[in-house]
């Protein structure tokens, strides 16, 4: 079979398997959950083929299909992967597959959950993989509606205000991007919307028509990261998200912001982005710091962990800033490595949030005493975020930090500096958490149970792995971004 | 120039359609005489007529390579009218179909009210192949004269009668200045043949007279496109007709009304006024005093009215943008809001007829006891809110994208920034649908209004996922307007 249908299946069957089971009758519902573990089993097979098949010495485009869709309005079915993409279709089949096992316990419309679950599969995927600009769109799009009513109907308690927050904010971006797409097509008066084919015209645009359009796509870019101070959707959807749909929220969608930002600008905006660089690193390290001080003073722990995401992103933001190699490889990693890591975070608050139902974090205390293995996977999972030595979260921050000293001087230093902020969050945390006065009300707490550990687990031994060989990731990475640090550095 | 016996051929599907609604009747009246129970419901008569609609929409198939003029050039077959005939039988089927239900306490008018919307779409028809004044004129009366009886057809419900009476006034005061505004435009030019008046235009100069007569010749298309400054009628009209028919006037009315509007207006583009903005601020005066009107309903039909205002002015975008890529993308416009808003319309009368209200804050909870009903009036709002993979997304895209290229970046601006607060009330419908606890006793949905729910929202996707042709159907209606 020819790669390039496997990868458009990756986006198909999660859609097909999403009808099949919207149409389950209501007597069947208990094979909803089977079948969404079929389907994101399958695609996280597809798409581990695809990485074996991957020639990581071709620094452009690979597995591409293209199909008529619309000829007329020069839009075509153009899918294709780079060292770009490819780790982050990996990480939204790997995570997707996560989130369903993690998802045991959704009794209320079971049906629909999984069916929207396997929509914003095929939606993330399709961002990642899709080569041509309203294809793109598209998808960008498609990933909204399902996580829109996937907080709206399984949410905490305040899921109206945080899904219309999310759903506002969002939206507000795609339409200024799609103001930015319409605009690049009229602009350079080119009868496609193909990225590819679009690039080198769109590269030739003058530096005022580059900077308007990159600002337009960027602003809706920049929600998705979310770089301070668009970031205010972020702890309120995190917040009232069911636990699955965190996994997803923080692992893989905040990542189609920045990875936008390395599709967009230096592929397609290089004059654009470079004229906002400056802009970018400063909230990039703005988004550190902030979000790090943010996560120190929360007292709840999801909340905590979704402040973190943002001082993470910021991380991620600022290697792209930077431009030189050693930057954007270690923000790609950092991307993937943040997705295992956040999702890792996310699975432990919801089994904490399970057991207590409360995330307060002074409702818990000395749970190491009662749930050891639970509590020392917590132990684990700060240590990786953190950037222990060893663990990817360390790979990506480090690159990232040595990547940007040479553009970025203070940013880097102020960058290096915050990871102390974020130790000191999470050991505070754990401390709180993890250790000290067994907290009564938490004594019969029980351990972690299989299913927990079926999806949690699986994440921790990604995170060694990484940080240990990290070339498995980054040899897949390398060629394409030294093709984009060269586009940058010319 | 056919020869008239050879030009009736050319007008069978019209013939079908028109004797569907006569053998309707005929079969009724047989019936009635021949039966004990003269007030059953009688949903076949119904399924003969979406029959006859259908054998129509066949014979408008075959005859879609034609391009020709009869009778003197007051009857005109091109692509243009090809897509609107098709357009207006698939609406009319739809309706019929979402019509049987509602009917309960009328089954034993029912044979003539499917008979009045078979005709009121053979009214539709002809105006889209309509090509000389006094043709539109009469073609006119023939759509509008069943609507009156159609809206008031709910005659004890005092909403009916006050709508029916409404629009009876509308009409009169509407064809008054339409016939006004005709006899000026023949008395300036001396001809009432389209194409005539388009070769004495090119000509000629721009005299008062003339331009009253067209002023009052575009009033009156804009009562029916529901276009602001001519749409204050709508909301009491659409929430007093019965739900059907105000499923009918919400899409077939308007859009025999943009019909119409395209072949006269492209002919008089010579006239040298500022068209751009003519439309472009009837375009963004519709959107933004509809969608501003829509925020504060509280009744799914009057939101449904005032978003058809704003529906109204995103396709006058289309036709402001005045190229012919404009004009495809308005008629592309029409096809994916067509299929749209007659899904809504069918949710909210399934909705209906199991709660009797038609208040949105009746709809907490009805997406438990309703799911399927439920996520067909989401997928519709979502649509009709532009939302991708859906019809109206294509739809709103190919407007802005051949506004933009026009230049008329403002209006592209205006029309995004109405998108987002469209969707905020749409939205506000589906939270209703979905998060409140309600009542948890199911709805049952009649298979036909599912079937109906079926066809559209298979419409909604195919168009929203496959535009292709679609899109290649509106290109070659628009490129016939313009002579290509």
């Amino acid at each position: 079979m020819a790669m390039g249908t496997v990868l458009a299946w990756t986006i198909l069957l999660p859609l097909v398997g999403g009808v099949a089971i919207a149409l389950i009758p209501q007597s069947g519902s208990k094979f909803a959950r089977p079948v969404a573990l079929l389907v994101t089993g399958v695609v996280l097979a597809m798409a581990t083929w695809l990485w074996i098949s991957f020639n990581p010495a071709d620094p452009g485009m690979q597995f591409e299909i293209v199909r008529d869709w619309v000829p007329g309005l020069g839009t075509a079915f153009h899918l294709g992967v780079d060292g770009l993409s490819l780790p982050m279709l990996f990480l939204t089949a790997f995570l997707s597959l996560l989130a369903v096992i993690a998802s045991a316990r959704i009794s209320e419309f079971t049906r629909e959950y999984f069916t929207l679950i396997l929509l914003l599969e095929a939606g993330l995927i399709g961002v990642f993989i899709a080569l041509d600009l309203i294809l793109f769109y598209v998808f960008w799009e498609v990933v909204l509606i399902p996580m829109f009513f996937l907080i709206n109907i399984w949410g905490g308690p305040r899921r109206r205000y945080a899904a219309i927050k999310f759903f506002l904010y969002t939206l507000a971006g795609s339409l200024a991007m799609l103001g930015g797409i319409i605009s690049l097509f009229l602009a350079t008066g080119a009868q496609t919307f193909d990225m590819i084919a679009l690039a080198p015209q769109a590269a030739r645009l003058s530096l005022a028509a580059q900077t308007a359009i990159f600002t337009a796509i960027a602003f809706a870019l920049a929600i998705k990261v979310p770089m301070v101070p668009l970031h205010t959707w972020l702890p309120d959807a995190h917040v009232e998200a069911p636990t699955a749909v965190s996994v997803l929220l923080a692992g893989v969608l905040l990542k189609m912001g920045s990875y936008g930002f390395l599709r967009f600008g230096p592929q397609l905006l290089p004059d654009g982005f470079e004229r906002l660089v400056p802009l970018i690193a400063l909230l990039g390290v703005v988004s550190i710091v902030y979000g790090a001080a943010c996560a120190l003073v929360q007292t709840d722990l999801k909340k905590l962990i979704a402040y973190s995401s943002v001082s993470h992103m910021g991380y991620v933001m600022l290697g792209i800033a930077a431009g030189t190699a050693a930057g954007v490889l270690g923000a790609s990693v950092q991307m993937f490595s943040h997705g295992l890591i956040a999702g890792m975070a996310f699975l432990l608050v919801g089994a904490y949030y399970e057991r207590a139902h409360t995330r307060e974090i002074s409702a818990f205390g000395g749970t190491a005493r009662v749930a050891p293995i639970l509590a020392g996977t917590l132990v684990f999972m700060s240590f990786a975020s953190l950037g222990l030595p060893g663990m990817s979260g360390f790979i990506g921050e480090f690159m990232v930090v040595t990547g940007s000293f040479g553009p970025f001087t203070t940013y880097s230093a102020i960058a290096a500096f915050a990871v102390v902020l974020t130790a000191g969050y999470l050991l505070w945390m754990l401390r709180r958490v993890v250790f000290g006065q067994l907290n009564e009300a938490r004594a019969d707490m029980p351990d972690m149970t299989r299913t927990e550990a079926a999806a949690i687990f699986p994440l921790c031994i990604a995170t060694l792995c990484i940080g240990v060989f990290p070339q498995v990731l980054v040899g897949v990475m390398e060629a394409s971004v030294e093709s984009v640090a060269k586009i940058l550095g010319a | 120039m056919a020869d008239p016996t050879v030009a009736l051929t050319f007008l069978a599907p019209e013939i079908i359609v028109a004797l569907t609604g006569a053998l309707v009747l005929v079969i009724d009246l047989i019936w009635i005489r021949s039966t004990d129970a003269p007030n059953t419901p009688r949903p076949w008569l119904a399924y003969l007529s979406i029959a006859g609609l259908g054998l129509a929409a066949g014979a408008v198939i075959g005859l879609a390579g034609v391009q020709t003029t009869l009778f003197e050039g007051i009857v005109i077959l091109d692509p243009l009218s090809t897509f609107f005939k098709l357009l207006f039988l698939a609406i009319g089927m739809i309706v019929l179909l979402i019509s049987v239900d509602p009917l309960p306490g009328f089954s034993k008018w029912s044979a003539e009210f499917f008979a009045l919307i078979v005709w009121c779409t053979l009214g539709n028809m002809l105006l889209a192949s309509a090509a000389e004044l006094f043709t539109i004129f009469l073609c006119l009366q023939l759509t509008s004269l069943p609507l009156i009886v159609l809206i008031g057809y709910a005659k004890r419900d005092p909403l009916s009668s006050e709508a029916s009476l409404k629009y009876l006034l509308l009409v009169l005061v509407s064809t008054a200045v339409l016939l006004y505004g005709m006899t000026l435009v023949y008395g300036a030019l001396g001809t009432s043949t389209i194409s005539e008046i388009g070769k004495v235009l090119a000509e000629q100069r721009l005299t008062p007279v003339l331009a009253l007569g067209l002023v009052l010749l575009l009033t009156g298309f804009g009562f029916k496109i529901t276009a602001v400054p001519f749409q204050y009628w709508v909301p009491d009209v659409y929430e007093g007709a019965p739900s059907p028919v105000t499923a009918f006037l919400s899409v077939g009315s308007k859009f025999a009304g943009f019909a119409l509007a395209l072949r006269i207006i492209v002919t008089g583009l010579d006239i040298p006024l500022n068209w751009h903005l003519i439309f472009g601020v009837m375009a963004a005066l519709s959107m933004t005093l509809g969608n501003l009107g829509a925020l504060r309903q509280t009744n799914i039909k009057r939101m449904l009215a005032y978003s058809g205002i704003a529906q109204a002015g995103y396709l006058l975008v289309g036709l402001a943008a005045l190229s012919e890529m404009g004009i495809a993308s308005l008629l592309f416009y029409t096809a994916a809001y067509g299929f749209a808003n007659l899904l809504a319309f069918t949710a909210v009368i399934v909705f209906a007829n199991a709660t009797g209200s038609y208040e949105i804050s009746d709809y907490a909870g009805l997406a438990r006891r309703a799911p399927l009903a439920s996520f067909a009036l989401t997928v519709a709002l979502l649509s009709l809110g532009g939302l991708p993979l859906l019809a109206g997304f294509m739809a709103k895209f190919y407007v802005f994208l051949f506004a933009a290229q026009a230049g008329l970046i403002w209006l592209v601006a205006v029309g995004v920034v109405n998108s987002v607060i469209a969707l905020y009330y749409y939205l506000r419908v589906i939270w209703q649908l979905y998060v409140p606890e309600g009542s948890l006793d199911p709805i049952s949905v009649a298979p036909r209004a599912g079937l109906a729910m079926s066809v559209c929202a298979v419409g909604v996707f195919a168009i929203g996922v496959f535009p292709e042709p679609v899109l290649r159907a509106s290109q070659m209606a628009a490129s016939a307007l313009f002579g290509g």
